[in-house]
C-alpha cells in the first residue's frame, strides 16, 4: 500500500531539503536521548528515601562564644530544656546533619592491624544518644538501641558502641547478623556493633557511599540540634527555643533554623537545576524541530501543487497524500533515528568518558526515536491536511 | 552599497513575516540557551588573579603514607605550615584557614553576631591585591609575635561603627577584646580564588586575623579538616602536632627562577622530614611536593562542575541543531524567491552582488535572533537565579555578553546563510524569465 520506492527514489533526487531534516533528527535525537537520560538519572536520585524523618526534624545552631563555659554540662541543660518544651518529640545533640553536605567520615578496618585488615567503605559518622533514633525517626531493625548509661561526652572513649544502617551491615558481614561485631578504629581501638537500623543517610548526597552510616554513643558539645516535631509547631517552636535557650544563657548566638527538608533540598539543588535547564533543553529542541518540519513541508506542498493535483486527478484519494508526506517523515525519522541513536551511544560514551556519568542505557534513544515519531507526525499532518484539500482541477489550471 | 542591501533585507523581511519570524526564534532560542550556560561557564571559569594568576602559589605536599590518599590533598598540616613560614624563601607567603566567631564592641546596642572570619598571615593582604579604605594590615612582626589585632570588612565596619574610620578601636570576638589597625573595602573575588574549599562562591569573609594566633587561641576550624590515618585527638594541640591537613598556604613567586627554586627549597624540606619519619610513602623528596597557580589551583579544587562542562557541551550541540533548522528555512526562503533573483540577475546584477545581498538579510536575521536570544538568556538567568537561589555573582549577564551573542548570532546565523545564499546567486536568469 505505501509504495516505499518511489518515495525514496525522489527523496534521493531532491537534493538539500531531506538531508537538511535528516541532519536535524539525528542531532536532536543524540541530544534528547542523553538529556532525558541524565534527567531521569537526577531525578531517580532526588527521589530516594533518605530514612530520616525530613519534613519533622527542626536543626539550629548554637554557639556559645563565653570561653568560661563548661560545654558539656551546657550541652546537656540545653537538651533537657528541649525536651521539655510543648510539641517536641524528642530532641538530640549531634556532630553532623543528615543531607546537609558536611560532617564526619571515617573507615574502619575489620581487623586490629591496619596494615593488613580490610576496611569498610567510607561512613558517615554520627555522634548520638539513646534519644537519637527516636529524633531521627529512624526504625531499628536488629540488635538494641544505646542505653542511657551507655552515653559518654568523650569522642575517644575506649566503650565505643555502634549503631550501623543495614546497607552497611550487608556490606561488610553479607551473610550473617552484625549485630556483636567488633570493629577497629585504630590498632587499639576496638567498637562494638550492638543494632542495626533499617535505613538512614550521610551527609553527602553525591557520595555512592551515602547509605552507610554510623551511629556512635557520644553526647557530642557541639553546635548543632535536631528537635523533633511536627511541621506546623516548627514555627512557633523556633521562638520558644530562642526564649527558652537564651534564658539559661545569654553570652550565645542561636539561629540557622531549619527543617531537614530544607537542607536536603539546599543539597540538591544543583541537581534540581541541571534536571530544569535539560528539560527546557528537551522541550525546546523538539520545538524547534517541529516548527522547522512544518515549515518545510509547508514549502514542499506549494513547490509540489500541481503534481499533487494530477494525482489527485489520476485517482488519489485525500488520505493516499497525506500518506505519502507521512511516509516521506517516517523514513527521513527512521533512518535519522537509526544514525542519531548510534551517535548518541557514541556522546554518551564520551560523556561517560570524561564525566563521571553511568552509561547511557539503550532504552533512551529507542523512546527518543518513538517520541520523535509521534511529534513529526503531528508536524507533518497540519500542513498535509492541507495539501490533501488541493483539487484535482489545479492540475488541469495552468500555472 | 551595504544600506542599500539592509533596506532591501528590510522589505524582505516584511513580505514573509511568518517564515523570518520562524528563523529569528530559532536563533534567539539557540543563542538564549547557549549564552545562559556560556555565561555560567564564564563566570566559574574566571581565573579572578588576572596576571598574578602565574605567580601566585598553593603548596601541596605528598605528606601522607603508604597505600592512602591516591591524589595530593589541596590542604596541608600545621606544622608543615610553621616549618615552611620559617623558612621565608617566598617573595611573600600567607597560611590560612576559616574559623568563625561571635562579634561584639563596647556598645551595648549591638547584639553579638556570629561572623566568619579568615586566620592568616598580613601576606595575604598583599597577595591577593586587598583593597584598604582606613589603616592597614597588621606588622610582618605580628606573624611572629602573636597580637590581638584584626582587619575588618567595610559592611561590618559599617554595622559595628558607622562607617567611621575604626582604626585603633576594639572589637571582642568571643569576647576577647582584638585592636583593628585595618578596614578593607568591599572585596569579593569570584570565585573566592583564596580558599575554595569553603564555598568556591560564597562572600569573602569580613574579619581577618593573625596566624600566629592558633595555637594559643584554639579556633575552631570552620573548613575541611582530613586526616589519613587514625590519630586520636584529645585536644587542640594534639591537632597541631598531628598528621591531619586543614590549612591552605600560598606563596607568591613572581619568576619562572622563583618557582624553581622554591620547588628546589620544598624538596630538601621533604628530605628533612623523611630523616624525622614523615612522608612515609615511598615518594622522592621531588616527588612529594607541588606547587599549583591559580589556574590549577581552581580546577584541583573543581570550581566549574561537571554540569556545567557537560550542560555547555550539550548547549553548543543545540545551537548546531538551530543552525541546521535555520539552513533548512532560509534555503526554502530564498529558493522561494529565485525568481525575483533571475529578474535581477537579467537587469544586470552580478553574482557576487546577489551573493551580499542574501549575506546581508541572513546578517540581519541574525542580529535581531541575537537580540531575542540576550533577552531570553537574561530572563533565564534571572529565573534560575530566583528559583535556586544561585549565588549572585553566577547570574549576572557579564558585560563581555554584549559583545560576543550578537557576534555568535550573527556569525550562526552567516554560516548558515552560506549554502542558501551560494544556491540562488546561481540562478540562471533565462529559467524565470522563460516562464513568465
Amino acid at each position: 500500500m505505501l509504495n516505499i520506492k518511489p518515495i525514496v527514489s525522489s527523496l534521493l533526487r531532491s537534493k538539500s531539503g531531506p538531508i537538511l531534516l535528516l541532519m536535524q533528527i539525528i542531532l536532536s535525537v543524540a541530544i534528547v536521548a542523553n538529556a532525558s537520560f541524565i534527567i531521569n538519572e537526577r531525578l531517580t536520585m532526588m527521589q530516594r528515601d533518605s530514612g530520616i524523618a525530613e519534613q519533622e526534624i527542626l536543626t539550629f545552631a548554637i554557639y556559645n562564644f563565653d570561653p568560661s563555659i563548661d560545654a558539656t554540662l551546657q550541652n546537656k541543660v540545653d537538651q533537657r530544656i528541649l525536651r521539655s518544651l510543648p510539641n517536641v518529640k524528642a530532641a538530640a545533640s549531634t556532630n553532623m546533619l543528615p543531607l546537609s553536605g558536611s560532617g564526619w567520615s571515617t573507615t574502619l578496618n575489620l581487623g586490629p592491624d591496619p596494615e593488613t585488615a580490610k576496611s569498610t567503605p567510607q561512613v558517615a559518622m554520627y555522634m548520638g544518644t539513646e534519644h537519637t533514633l527516636e529524633t531521627f525517626g529512624v526504625t531499628l531493625v536488629e540488635g538494641r538501641n544505646f542505653y542511657a548509661d551507655e552515653i559518654t561526652d568523650d569522642v575517644n572513649s575506649p566503650n565505643i558502641l555502634l549503631l550501623i544502617t543495614k546497607a552497611l551491615a550487608d556490606e561488610v558481614w553479607p551473610n550473617e547478623s552484625a549485630v556483636g561485631k567488633t570493629l577497629w578504629a585504630g590498632r587499639d581501638v576496638q567498637v562494638t556493633v550492638i543494632g542495626v537500623v533499617d535505613k538512614m543517610q550521610g551527609a553527602w548526597v553525591d557520595s555512592s557511599d551515602l547509605e552507610y552510616s554510623i551511629i556512635q554513643n557520644v553526647d557530642y558539645s557541639g553546635n548543632s540540634y535536631m528537635v523533633r516535631a511536627e511541621p506546623k509547631h516548627h514555627e512557633a517552636l523556633q521562638q520558644q527555643i530562642l526564649d527558652a535557650l537564651m534564658t539559661e544563657n545569654p553570652n550565645r548566638v542561636i539561629d540557622n533554623f531549619q527543617s531537614i527538608a530544607v537542607v536536603k533540598e539546599n543539597s540538591y539543588r544543583d541537581h534540581e537545576l541541571m534536571v530544569t535547564v535539560l528539560s527546557m533543553m528537551v522541550v525546546l529542541l523538539l520545538l524547534i524541530t517541529s516548527l522547522g518540519l512544518t515549515g518545510m513541508v509547508m514549502f514542499n506542498i506549494q513547490r509540489r501543487t500541481k503534481q499533487i493535483g494530477t494525482r489527485r486527478a489520476l485517482g488519489a484519494t485525500k488520505g493516499d497524500i497525506l500518506s505519502l508526506f507521512l511516509t516521506e517523515n517516517y523514513i527521513i525519522c527512521i533512518v535519522g533515528g537509526l544514525i542519531g541513536g548510534v551517535l548518541a551511544v557514541l556522546l554518551g560514551q564520551q560523556l561517560m568518558q570524561h564525566y563521571d556519568l553511568p552509561q547511557l542505557n539503550l532504552i533512551y534513544p529507542v523512546l527518543t526515536v518513538v517520541g520523535m515519531l509521534l511529534v513529526t507526525t503531528v508536524a507533518v499532518i497540519l500542513p498535509a491536511r492541507k495539501a490533501a484539500n488541493i483539487s484535482p482541477a489545479m492540475a488541469t489550471r495552468s500555472v | 552599497m551595504f544600506l542599500y542591501y539592509v533596506d532591501l533585507a528590510w522589505r524582505s523581511i516584511k513580505k514573509t513575516p511568518i517564515l523570518s519570524l520562524l528563523m529569528v526564534l530559532a536563533i534567539s532560542v539557540g543563542i538564549g540557551i547557549t549564552i545562559t550556560t556560556l555565561n555560567v561557564y564564564n563566570m566559574m571559569a574566571f581565573n579572578p588573579a588576572g596576571e598574578r594568576a602565574e605567580q601566585l602559589n598553593t603548596v601541596q605536599l605528598w605528606s601522607q603514607g603508604p597505600d592512602s590518599w591516591a591524589d595530593y590533598h589541596s590542604q596541608v598540616t600545621y606544622q608543615d605550615v610553621m616549618n615552611l613560614r620559617k623558612g621565608k624563601v617566598a617573595n611573600e607567603q600567607a597560611a590560612m584557614f576559616r574559623s568563625g566567631m561571635a562579634v561584639q564592641t563596647d556598645d551595648p546596642q549591638i547584639l553579638p553576631s556570629l561572623n566568619g572570619v579568615r586566620v592568616t598571615d598580613s601576606g595575604f593582604f598583599n597577595l591577593f591585591e586587598v583593597p584598604f579604605i582606613y589603616g592597614n594590615s597588621w606588622d610582618k612582626s605580628v606573624d611572629e609575635q602573636a597580637a590581638f589585632q584584626a582587619v575588618i570588612g567595610k559592611k561590618l565596619n559599617q554595622k559595628l561603627f558607622g562607617g567611621e574610620n575604626s582604626v585603633g578601636k576594639t572589637i571582642y570576638l568571643n569576647r576577647k577584646p582584638y585592636q583593628v589597625v585595618g578596614v578593607i573595602d568591599d572585596w569579593h573575588p569570584q570565585p573566592k580564588y583564596y580558599d575554595p574549599t569553603s564555598g568556591a562562591f560564597s562572600k569573602a569573609e569580613q574579619i581577618y586575623i593573625p596566624f600566629s594566633l592558633t595555637a594559643s587561641e584554639e579556633f575552631s576550624v570552620w573548613g575541611n579538616m582530613s586526616g589519613w590515618k587514625y590519630e586520636r585527638l584529645d585536644d587542640y594541640q594534639d591537632r597541631l602536632g598531628s598528621e591531619k591537613v586543614w590549612i591552605q598556604y600560598w606563596v607568591d613567586l613572581p619568576t619562572a627562577e622563583d618557582r624553581q627554586s622554591y620547588k628546589r627549597y620544598l624538596s630538601q624540606y621533604v628530605e628533612q622530614q623523611k630523616e624525622l619519619g614523615r612522608f612515609t610513602d615511598g615518594k622522592s623528596p621531588e616527588e612529594s611536593a607541588q606547587l599549583s597557580n591559580v589556574d590549577a589551583w581552581l580546577e584541583r579544587n573543581h570550581v566549574v562542575p561537571e554540569d556545567n562542562k557537560i550542560l555547555l557541551g550539550l548547549s553548543v550541540l543545540f545551537l548546531s541543531v538551530c543552525l541546521v533548522n535555520i539552513l533548512g528555512l532560509m534555503l526554502t526562503k530564498f529558493l522561494k524567491r529565485a525568481p525575483e533573483v533571475g529578474v535581477r540577475r537579467a537587469i544586470g546584477a552580478s553574482r557576487s552582488q546577489i551573493f551580499s545581498q542574501y549575506m546581508v538579510e541572513v546578517g540581519v536575521i541574525g542580529l535581531f535572533g541575537g537580540l531575542l536570544g540576550l533577552a531570553w538568556a537574561w530572563g533565564a538567568l534571572y529565573g534560575l537565579s530566583a528559583r535556586f537561589g544561585v549565588a549572585e555573582g553566577l547570574t549576572h549577564l557579564s558585560l563581555s555578553m554584549w559583545v560576543i551573542t550578537p557576534a555568535i548570532a550573527v556569525g550562526t546565523a552567516m554560516l548558515a546563510g552560506l549554502y542558501p545564499a551560494w544556491v540562488v546567486c546561481r540562478t540562471k536568469p533565462s529559467v524565470y524569465l522563460k516562464s513568465q
